[in-house]
């Protein structure tokens, strides 16, 4: 009996403490509507948030800027509502990329052509410094992609979303994606100097 | 410099054009700090949702505190200095701060003296202190932050007039 009560009820090992999340207790605060903790979520996520926006958008530095502050702001309003379900961060960058897939539609149904706009954000090396030039030449390249084409190969060769997801966020079929994916890679091919 | 993606073998060049992008996935930080204009942006445009949700200690003390607030407005309007709309220095700012809290402290130890202890503890109140607090601390952080101050003098308003209903019933 009493191995029969040991086998169980085995002795458990410590265990761990759950390490706290900075993120979720500072979204809380921030949905109560404490600016200082919004402030320390958006010291901590700029990076994250920007980079994805500056990629979508073809390294223009304003629009990039504009797009950054304008997710920040609606974040800001979302929070209220936010359930804690995902990682604040993973929300936070969702809602980051959808800003600016957002304003791409948006642009995109204005008579004007964008394709080779952008490139000016290109002499500040990212957060760790270590912008190489072989990175510089690849992400010129991307950033002269045609709109639509270089948003679907950001998000899904650098960014790692599936077809699905790009299909929704930019209102089109998953044949489209897979079309402009390969339509992007030809084209980048090309812009490297190689055959398309 | 593309050397390195062998784009010229089709065999390999597709993942390693693909390698290559995944790299790209780093951090960016834009050329200049956004905080300010997002301080501005979002203490102009206060959500229904975060104003509700920062009226603690429930509905109940929603209609006499806002009531209470516009009341006590008007005296806090006298007894704080009006803010200068060009003063944005650090060291301005730091100073209305103090003189604010000195002036909140004076007003709570008036309005205090005539409530019970137990009145002047509820959920309600120790928020609105910590507020305060975090507030303050947020503008020894950021002390050319204007938007705080005026946060600041508005929840010193509020808990002002918590107080009086308190003070009142």
């Amino acid at each position: 009996m009493l191995t029969a009560t040991v086998t169980e009820f085995p002795i458990e090992a410590p265990r761990a403490v759950p390490p706290v999340d900075v993120d979720q207790a500072l979204a809380r605060s921030a949905a109560r509507g404490e600016v200082a903790a919004f402030e320390t979520l958006y010291r901590r996520h700029i990076g994250r948030v920007h980079g994805v926006i500056a990629r979508l958008v073809g390294h223009h530095g304003a629009r990039a800027e504009d797009l950054t502050q304008e997710t920040f702001v609606r974040a800001w309003q979302a929070l209220p509502g936010y359930r804690f379900e995902s990682a604040f961060g993973t929300w936070l960058y969702r809602l980051a990329a959808n800003t600016a897939l957002m304003e791409l539609r948006a642009r995109r149904s204005r008579p004007q052509s964008d394709g080779d706009e952008g490139l000016e954000d290109f002499g500040t090396p990212d957060s760790a410094g270590h912008a190489t030039a072989l990175s510089l030449d690849l992400e010129r390249a991307v950033a002269t992609l045609p709109p639509r084409a270089r948003a679907v190969l950001v998000l899904y060769d650098v960014e790692g979303w599936k077809h699905e997801e790009i299909a929704e966020a930019l209102g089109m079929a998953i044949g489209s994606s897979k079309a402009q994916l390969h339509r992007a890679r030809g084209l980048l091919r090309a812009r490297l100097g190689g055959k398309p | 410099m593309t050397s390195k993606i062998d784009i010229d073998n089709e065999a390999s060049g597709d993942a390693s054009l693909r390698m290559a992008l995944r790299q790209l996935r780093s951090d960016r930080m834009p050329a200049h700090d956004l905080w300010p204009r997002i301080a501005a942006d979002i203490a102009a445009k206060p959500t229904r949702e975060h104003t509700a949700v920062r009226r603690v200690g429930g509905s109940r003390f929603v209609p006499w505190a806002i009531a209470a607030s516009l009341l006590l407005a008007v005296a806090l309007a006298w007894q704080l200095r009006p803010l200068q709309p060009h003063d944005g220095e650090a060291v301005l700012i730091t100073h209305e701060a103090r003189a604010m809290t000195r002036e909140y402290q004076g007003a709570l130890k008036v309005i205090s003296s005539s409530v019970p202890a137990s009145a002047t503890s509820t959920p309600a109140l120790r928020e609105l202190d910590a507020s305060a607090a975090q507030i303050r601390g947020a503008l020894a952080r950021d002390p050319d932050a204007r938007f705080l101050l005026d946060r600041l003098r508005h929840t010193y308003s509020l808990r002002l007039a918590l107080t009086q209903r308190a003070a009142l019933s």
